[in-house]
């Protein structure tokens, strides 16, 4: 192993040459298959191609554009010019990539096809660092006439003709180059503010790579299928990176529309998805099923169980029971198989998901059908590694432990730190901001400050709770996150909508629950318990039992001081109408509050019940008065409190 | 662009259908490489015309010249092979088809293979299909349709179809292609990319199209000529700019002459 991608990437076409593929595309309709030799061919010559028209050391170039061959050989082709790879968003407007093209310094762009090239002549005339756009899809270019603009082809052209003149330029170029040269930029698309350019350098790559290989390993016949943005740099670390290191078979889909089908031919061992992809599987999964003949919908309740048992018991880290496994492995053949080749993850030995956190539900139901799903906790400034579910050791309600060569530790105020060599190089052009979040300890180690709010379980688990901004203080110290205990426990099926409640004055958290009238009705109906209305069904002492376990199970995955102390299950739903939520389904937090000051004091006083008088909007705009008495629960917190 | 050689040539058509008149005298041109575009009010007769053009209509007087051969009683399946392809304002697809089916049931006007070597399925028609689904292929491409390459073509929303049919009528390679009303029942975003599949059309294999439309912003943009129609006659021709301000036209479009 060499310390800069382009010298890995000729160690592997030294290996592989013409005889193995190193990527594939799809066009016309057939998976168009590119050896090793032929990457390199194309590389080089677009390498050579941009020294000709004047690229220099540590100098920007930014790349727009759909996932594609040209897009990746021409990455690894900045790189090899010891040059600066900066991604832009394909969907970027034409002020955004101003921004980043300028505050880069770009000197060349590239640009995929006519409507991102529309975008940057759009902006010329505030371009004056741009030496030259290059666009690597021909089609309806014909009809500009501007020098400014170069194709991909006429580069590697340029390229061959430098070639002519020096030889072995291009190897020398790449032999040049030094771990703790920069590689890639990555604009941050920070929430406040302007974007923020993450300076990331080989070494930060190759970490990133290391940690999560040395857990997972990739092989050379493995497969994935690029489509997340190339622009996002856990694109880069889980394909380009491991496909310049280890020889990862990268493969581009036909078109963005044709993406799933896509993935179903190739059958990738390795996904990335976001949580919001996750659920809509699991919905389009539901669907299919439904749709289904009733042979498949049988055989699917029947095993379906089965599944959950045994992913249940290797969740527990328990023996699956050996006429289980029989059942498992017909439900295998019979039903998870089939599905899993739907879904194009009949090959996939690690189904990542990351961003939002994932429903319990969701993990148990992936696994059950023999998806190895399993979070990441990452950054930009991580180089996209950080954490993971170790193989074997999945807990639902953490981020799992740290990737190999990744150290993480807690500040005092609960912020999520992490440290190690994929620790970023800064962001460009922005000191202040630097030494904001990243700081070198005593020990020489560099850490940065993630932002993030989390603490470490006993099972040194990570958990990551919330932006420490959006964190609210205790008066016992403790910090809680209304957020991550509202969304957690909205994750149970019973439960419709959840506001969490406390502050500087306050010493515990409060919940007040609305119940999930149908849910809860029908797991109501199964055990004969008789309810007339939704006050008189929230009210049951068997659905705050219910409610209790809920919330208990959150408990358990939050810091004793953190954790909801007493909660209502309200009389009433949360309701737009009565300006309770948005018409999007979020909380108005300050008018809740205010609303039911009283009910909260009763609540935070100790009292066991407390009569609401609420005034009601009926639906077809009649007003008129509840009035009922609602418990106030303990949740048996202070017990636990040593 | 060179416009000189005609490649066809409307030449004092008459049509009616029982005692209605649909068109009177009309005659024009279109030259080889243009956008030509025909316009007019509703039941002005421009569909009737294009019907003529491809031989579904036979005019009861006047000549119709495609390529210096006189078209005007040919078979609408012969005009086809000469190069006249052409869509329709409704669609006419073979909607329990897929796309691709769609497109290569085009292709067969260019298909050498006989019935029997067909069925037989072996080595020249092998590799004649394959040749056809090249071409296919490509035409796929270039109008972005890969993602329902296999969906069956009746279950696609109005603006795919409508690229589809595009589509169609490309696959059987034409020198003169002939559009009606392509862009009926499409958003501002399909509008625009029909139009640059047009011109691209037009610009790449240097096809002459002959389009009906209806959205005259998008009409002013693209062809290079316009005729007007009205009542079933000619009242104008020529360049965009000529025939927006021309006063007959602003006349039969917006009723009374305006100052």
């Amino acid at each position: 192993m060499y310390d800069t991608l382009p010298k890995n990437f000729l160690r592997l076409v030294k290996k592989y040459g013409d005889q193995k593929v190193a990527i594939r595309q799809k066009e016309f309709g057939v998976w168009q298959e590119y050896t090793w030799q032929e990457s390199y061919e194309n590389i080089r010559d677009f390498t050579l191609g941009l020294v000709k028209l004047g690229l220099e050391f540590g100098e920007r170039v930014t790349i727009v554009g759909d996932n594609d061959r040209e897009y990746l050989w021409a990455d690894l082709a900045i790189m090899s010019a010891r040059g600066v790879a900066v991604g832009i968003f394909t969907d970027s407007t034409p002020s955004e990539m101003e921004y980043i093209i300028n505050h880069s310094d770009a000197v060349f762009s590239l640009a995929k096809d006519q409507e991102q090239c529309d975008k940057l002549l759009e902006i010329k005339n505030q371009l004056s660092n741009v030496k030259n756009v290059i666009y690597w899809d021909p089609r309806g270019m014909w009809a500009y006439d501007d020098d400014w603009l170069i194709s991909y082809k006429d580069v590697q052209a340029l390229g061959r003709e430098l070639r002519e003149e020096k030889p072995e330029l291009f190897e020398q170029l790449v032999e040049g180059g030094k771990g703790e040269d920069l590689a890639n930029f990555c604009y941050t698309s920070g929430t406040t503010g302007l974007p923020k350019g993450v300076m990331l350098s080989h070494a930060n790559l190759i970490a990133a790579r290391d940690s999560y290989i040395n857990i997972d390993p990739r092989y050379d016949t493995d497969n994935v299928v690029s489509f997340a943005p190339l622009a996002w740099i856990a694109e880069h670390t889980l394909a380009v990176t491991p496909h310049a290191m280890d020889g990862l078979i990268v493969n581009f889909p036909e078109s963005p529309e044709t993406v799933q089908a896509n993935i179903r031919e190739i059958a990738p061992t390795l996904v990335f998805y976001p949580a919001r992809l996750w659920e809509g599987l699991t919905a389009m999964i539901q669907i299919n099923i439904t749709d289904s003949t009733r042979i498949n919908r049988a055989l699917y309740n029947l095993f379906l169980p089965v599944g959950y048992k045994v992913a249940d018991k290797i969740f527990e880290k328990e023996p699956v029971p050996f006429f289980l496994k029989i059942a498992y492995w017909l439900g295998n053949i019979l039903v998870f198989q089939p599905l899993r080749d739907k879904l194009g993850l009949v090959n996939v030995r690690s189904a990542i998901t990351a961003g939002a956190a994932l429903s319990p539900d969701m993990f148990r139901f992936f696994r059950a059908i023999g998806i190895n799903l399993i979070q990441v906790f990452s950054s930009t400034e991580t180089t996209a590694a950080g954490t993971q579910h170790h193989p074997g050791d999945v807990k639902f309600a953490s981020v799992g432990k740290p990737h190999d060569g990744v150290k993480i530790k807690i500040t005092e105020q609960g912020e999520i730190c992490i440290g190690g060599e994929i620790i970023f190089m800064g962001y460009f052009k922005n000191e202040e901001a630097t030494e904001k979040s990243l700081r070198t300890d005593d020990n020489g180690v560099r850490w940065f400050h993630s932002g993030d709010a989390g603490y470490i379980d006993q099972d040194d688990h990570l958990i990551y709770l919330d932006r420490l901004n959006d964190m609210i203080k205790l008066s016992n110290g403790e910090s809680f996150s209304p957020q991550f205990i509202e969304g957690r426990l909205k994750f149970s099926p019973y439960i419709r909508d959840v506001m969490a409640v406390g502050g500087e004055d306050r010493e515990f958290v409060v919940t007040l629950v609305s119940i999930d009238f149908d849910n809860v009705g029908r797991w109501a109906e199964k055990r004969g318990i008789t309810y007339t209305t939704y006050v008189d069904l929230s009210q049951k002492p068997e659905v705050y039992q219910l409610i209790l376990e809920d919330i208990r199970g959150v408990n358990s995955t939050l810091p004793v001081g953190g954790g909801v102390r007493r909660f209502v299950l309200m009389h009433k739903e949360f309701d737009a109408d009565e300006a309770e939520m948005t018409r999007t389904r979020k909380l108005r937090r300050r008018h809740l509050a205010e609303q039911y000051q009283d009910l909260i004091d009763a609540i935070y006083t100790g009292n066991d019940s407390y009569r609401v008088r609420a005034d009601v909007q009926y639906r077809d705009g009649r007003t008129g008065i509840v009035e009922t008495l609602i418990r106030i629960e303990e949740t048996e917190m202070e017990k636990l409190k040593v | 662009m060179p416009h000189s050689t005609k490649i066809l040539d409307v030449d004092n058509i008459n049509l009616s259908f029982g005692g209605t008149r649909a068109l009177t005298d009309v005659s024009f041109s279109a030259k080889e490489g243009e956008i030509l575009a025909i316009i007019g009010p509703n039941g002005a007769g421009k569909t009737s015309l294009l019907n003529c053009v491809n031989s579904f209509y036979k005019p009861d007087e006047g000549k119709i010249t495609f390529n210096g051969k006189n078209i005007t009683y040919t078979a609408p399946h012969k005009i086809a092979r000469m190069g006249i392809a052409r869509t329709f304002q409704n669609l006419a697809l073979y909607g329990g088809l897929s796309t691709l089916d769609n497109l290569m049931a085009a292709r067969h006007i260019h298909m050498k293979t006989g019935m029997l070597g067909s069925m037989i399925y072996w080595g020249f028609s092998h590799r004649e299909d394959l040749q056809h689904r090249k071409v296919v292929e490509e035409i796929i491409d270039f109008l972005e349709i890969e993602h329902i390459r296999k969906s069956i073509v009746g279950a696609l929303p109005h603006g795919l179809r409508k690229r589809v049919e595009l589509g169609r009528a490309l696959a059987l390679e034409p020198a003169l292609l002939l559009l009606d009303e392509p862009m009926t029942g499409m958003n501002q975003e399909e509008k625009e990319d029909m139009a640059r599949f047009i011109l691209d059309i037009h610009e790449l294999e240097n096809t002459t199209i002959m389009l009906i439309e209806h959205d005259m912003g998008l009409v002013m943009d693209i062809a290079d000529r316009i005729v007007v129609l009205d009542f079933g006659s000619k009242i104008a021709e020529g360049t965009p700019e000529e025939v927006r301000n021309d006063p007959i036209v602003i006349q039969a479009y917006l009723g009374e002459e305006v100052h």
